[in-house]
């Protein structure tokens, strides 16, 4: 007996050992390689997917736990040829370098600026707790989500 | 004769091309290869610092599920190193430090590999071990390599004695007698650092294949041609028989500038005749890592009362770990960088790499010049204070200019270090140097310098001009995520030719299509394959005018490449499109394609002055200011770094953008390394860092943008004037903030990290770990 969820919008079935982590059915199974495996433990956020809409880290969740939910990964945020509003900045403010911790930064920045469009330097700092990059130091990475809410509406970009 | 093109054309934001991919999460690493058909591989470690192998047996691990070969010492008898053949791909009959690779196991899954692992059946002698660089050199102190006389020497030159893998030595003037002189003051200090991680986020890892009777390499490097000559080495097979491949690579660092996994997966793939995937699990990534070497630091100099040095000694104790690895070549580089910085009358240094039971160590961004710059900094503020000399009217007056010379006697060429000081002043005047704040904080403001080099060596380059004037670059160049590839390579060719980066395809790393290169790393991309792809260019461009005056009846020092067109020079319009020109000249001399190639020139050093130097005198030197403000807590030891600025010599910016995010990220990782990033080893000779809760990466909350400023104009043989500027950023960011916080405290700063215990202990004036003596002690009974 499987595991049925969405996944990235299409039903899937997962007939593995429940205990294995959705970061390992994601990259072994679905060949669903963005969200990446680096340090296995939760902390540096670079497998970071939504569950039900909620950033999680997926190598801490095991697959049988998600029964029934809406699952989305990297892959499942805009297509091949559209760019939502965070990576669109992050591509304008030249900010990427080896880019292992990219795809976390753009699903946690994404869900972070819905509920919270005109954050704070300081706040989007305490948003990026959770995600740790080893190349570019943050700052220009704050700097591109800055660029974000200067419209007049106040509203992020779509 | 005037240009036929306008290579400032090559100074442009130009974006990364792979940037698209890699924010969509479609980039394929090499962790990322692979697929059903691909095999599994994990490696047996010892769990033991020092032993005999009393058994090895995998006779039960063979029949496990899924398994389909196993591989010993036996499959790869070779030995191989940087100027000594030291390490065995397996351990054999010994093991040397915990964590060394026994045997590796390929199955059809990761799982039923590291299950197959825990049923070998491996039994020990425990051996007397030496986990302390003191420990190896103290009086009848176990040898790690008790046959260290009968390995292949690679490179001639380098004092070797029992536990000290390699001495290099620089003797330039008569020291004892300027130590000697009754007009100096003698100023002497030890230093001790620790180990960083460069915890690249895409672990080592490699896919091979066996094909056709070759070697398929595909793997996380930054030296395709190194992968490729040290596997056939300790494969005992011909270098022709080995193709490496690598695509984008996760973070290197220096961490994947040598062969590390590649031979495992080699050997499995060649057993199976299937595809085998090895990838370091994080936990063997953080405790076998290539880090950046502790090391033990002595510096003794004496001084006139003017500030004039007038002799250096210093003794510099690199711990190499179970192997000499990079550590062995990285002993050049102490004289440039204790020997750099300053005018020295005479000076004598002694580096030594010395072998511990410990993980093997490697190169890590700007290396050992790093912890050098923050030994020679805080050692010079010493000065200061002794003298009683402002210590930025000393560094002006001091640091080396115009036709000064190096540690080795090489002469320096332009006033570079003199105008970066005065530069920085000019922006950010020197007011107070410490003071308490109202919060009851301490405050510490320190400038520093820092002396590093561009390591260049051989490149090749090829260069296609392709039938819509595109130009295709094929190199041995990796993009390890400094944009180099994606930057300022197009950048240069386009310049080159005369059209536009985004027409400039570069082709990802393929040691089957492009000439030899010593790897990406050094900063030398730029520089070295950059000045490769200038030539290959020049050869095209030859062709392409010669061509184009046929057909345009007139002579080819009268035209001009420009956007995409040849031109009569100075009469825009009046020629036709490059793509004409090749066009016609398939049907004249055919496809038109050019290739160059780049070498070291050898900037001569004094004769007699160096020994055991892998480079006696620095090609491309490079320079840099740091400035910076801190607060230290008195009650926590916690340091918030107020404003950090430097001025950073490039030769020529490029991509000023591209270099902006480099300096940001370098000087990150060396806040790291001064404050947080802490390694300790433990009675089993183990790292007990073995994982991101344990070792403490700077966060987005601990960091402060950057403010730089970029100094152009000092010589370089780069292409434009170029100078790598990836590595340098993180050169003397501990020494800035070790005299920052040495300035705030009033204290001896002399180790790292300066993690909040160390201050503390250094405020309560209580021990702070380091025992020095054995240094001191060398550098007595050493005066060879």
């Amino acid at each position: 007996m499987g595991v049925d969820f969405t996944l990235n919008g299409k039903p899937r079935s997962f007939a593995g050992d429940p205990r294995t982590s959705l970061l390992h059915a994601l990259r072994d199974d679905f060949r669903l390689t963005g969200a990446k495996d680096v340090c296995g433990e939760g902390f540096c956020g670079a497998c970071i997917i939504y569950v039900d809409g909620e950033p999680k880290t997926s190598c801490l969740l095991p697959v049988g736990a998600l029964q029934g939910t809406e699952i989305t990964t990297i892959e499942g945020i805009g297509n091949v040829d559209t760019l939502n509003p965070v990576q669109q900045a992050f591509i304008d403010f030249d900010v990427v370098q080896c880019g292992m911790c990219f795809p976390g930064m753009v699903m946690t920045l994404t869900h972070y600026l819905k509920d919270n469009p005109r954050p704070s330097r300081a706040e989007v700092k305490a948003a990026l707790t959770g995600n740790i990059c080893r190349c570019t130091g943050y700052e220009r990475i704050i700097d591109a989500v800055m660029s974000l809410h200067n419209s007049a509406s106040g509203e992020v970009r779509t | 004769m005037t240009e036929s093109m306008d290579k400032t054309t090559a100074v442009m934001n130009l974006p990364r091309r792979d940037a698209r991919d890699k924010l969509q999460g479609r980039t394929k690493y090499t962790v990322d290869a692979g697929g059903s058909d691909v095999l599994h591989a994990a490696l047996l470690r010892s769990d033991v610092a020092s032993a005999r192998i009393t058994r090895l047996d995998t006779s039960a691990a063979l029949k496990m599920p899924g398994v389909q070969a196993i591989a010993t010492a036996a499959d790869a008898p070779g030995l191989h190193g940087l100027g000594i053949a030291d390490h065995p791909v397996f351990a054999d009959k010994v093991v040397r430090y915990h964590g060394e690779p026994l045997a590796v196991i390929a199955a059809e899954t990761l799982a039923q590999a590291r299950a197959a692992a825990k049923a070998i059946i491996i039994e020990y002698a425990e051996l007397p071990k030496v986990l302390t660089m003191a420990e190896a050199l103290s009086q009848d102190a176990p040898l790690v390599h008790p046959d260290w006389e009968d390995y292949e020497i690679l490179f001639e030159g380098g004092n070797r004695s029992g536990n000290i893998a390699w001495q290099a030595t620089v003797d330039r003037g008569d020291t004892d007698a300027a130590f000697a002189r009754d007009d100096v003051t003698i100023v002497e200090g030890s230093y001790q650092v620790g180990r960083q991680n460069h915890v690249s986020f895409e672990p080592r890892a490699v896919v091979a294949s066996f094909e056709d009777g070759r070697y398929h390499i595909h793997t996380s490097t930054q030296a395709p041609w190194t992968v490729k000559s040290v596997t056939a080495k300790v494969l005992g097979v011909p270098e022709a028989a080995v193709h490496v491949t690598v695509p984008a690579v996760g973070g290197g660092f220096g961490l994947k500038f040598d062969c590390s996994l590649e031979p495992y997966a080699t050997i499995l793939a060649r057993k199976t005749g299937r595809s085998v995937s090895l990838v370091n699990s994080r936990k063997e990534e953080m405790m076998t890592c290539l880090c950046r070497e502790n090391a033990d630091i002595h510096i003794r100099s004496a001084v006139t009362k003017n500030g004039e040095i007038v002799g250096r000694d210093a003794t510099v104790l690199m711990d190499c770990g179970a192997y000499g690895g990079e550590q062995v070549f990285l002993t050049t580089m102490t004289a440039h960088t204790l020997g750099g910085n300053y005018k020295l009358g005479s000076v004598r240094i002694r580096t030594k790499a010395v072998y511990t039971n410990t993980p093997p160590n490697g190169a890590f961004r700007a290396c050992n010049g790093v912890y050098n710059t923050f030994a020679l900094e805080r050692h010079t503020d010493e000065i200061c204070a002794a003298i009683g000399m402002d210590p930025f009217e000393f560094r002006r007056r001091t640091v080396v200019g115009d036709q000064d010379l190096g540690a080795t006697g090489q002469v320096f060429e332009g006033n570079v270090l003199g105008p970066m000081l005065d530069q920085m002043v000019a922006k950010h005047p020197i007011g107070k140097r410490s003071d308490t704040l109202p919060d009851g904080r301490l405050y510490g403001r320190a400038t520093t310098v820092g002396t590093w080099f561009i390591f260049v060596g051989p490149s090749a380059a090829t260069v296609i001009l392709n039938a819509d004037a595109s130009a295709t670059l094929v190199t041995a160049g990796v993009e390890i995520g400094s944009g180099t590839m994606m930057q300022s390579l197009p950048q240069i060719v386009a310049a080159n030719l005369g059209i536009h980066p985004d027409a400039v395809i570069v082709k990802t790393a393929d040691t089957d299509a492009a000439g030899r290169d010593l790897g990406v790393g050094g900063g030398r991309t730029t520089v070295s394959i950059g000045a490769a792809s200038e030539a290959a260019c020049a050869d095209v461009r030859d062709k392409l005018l010669e061509v184009a005056s046929g057909l345009l009846q007139t002579k080819p020092d009268n035209l001009v490449l420009t956007a995409g067109r040849v031109e009569m020079k100075g009469r825009p319009g009046s020629g036709t499109t490059i793509r004409q020109v090749v066009q016609h000249a398939e049907t004249t001399i055919g496809p038109i394609s050019g290739s160059g190639a780049f070498t070291a020139p050898g900037v001569p050093a004094m004769p007699g002055c160096a020994a055991g130097h892998f480079i006696d005198a620095i090609d491309v030197p490079v320079f840099a200011v740091h400035d910076c403000e801190v607060a230290v807590d008195p009650v926590t030891g916690h340091v918030e770094i107020l404003s950090y600025r430097l001025v950073q010599d490039v030769g020529r910016a490029l991509n000023h953008r591209a270099i902006h995010g480099q300096i940001q990220g370098g000087v990150v990782q060396g806040i790291g390394y001064a404050l947080t990033e802490e390694i300790t080893i433990n009675k089993n000779g183990a790292f007990d860092q073995t994982g991101f809760e344990s070792y403490h990466l700077p966060l987005a909350g601990d960091v402060l943008p950057i403010e730089f400023e970029l100094y152009e104009g000092a010589p370089s043989i780069g292409p434009l004037g170029t100078k790598g500027a990836g590595e340098v950023p993180i050169l003397n960011v501990a020494a800035t903030l070790g005299c920052a916080i040495a300035n705030a405290t009033d204290k001896k700063v002399n180790t790292l990290p300066l993690t909040p215990p160390r201050i503390t202990a250094l405020l309560e004036g209580r021990q702070n770990g380091s025992n020095l003596g054995h240094v001191a002690r060398l550098r007595g009974g050493d005066k060879r």
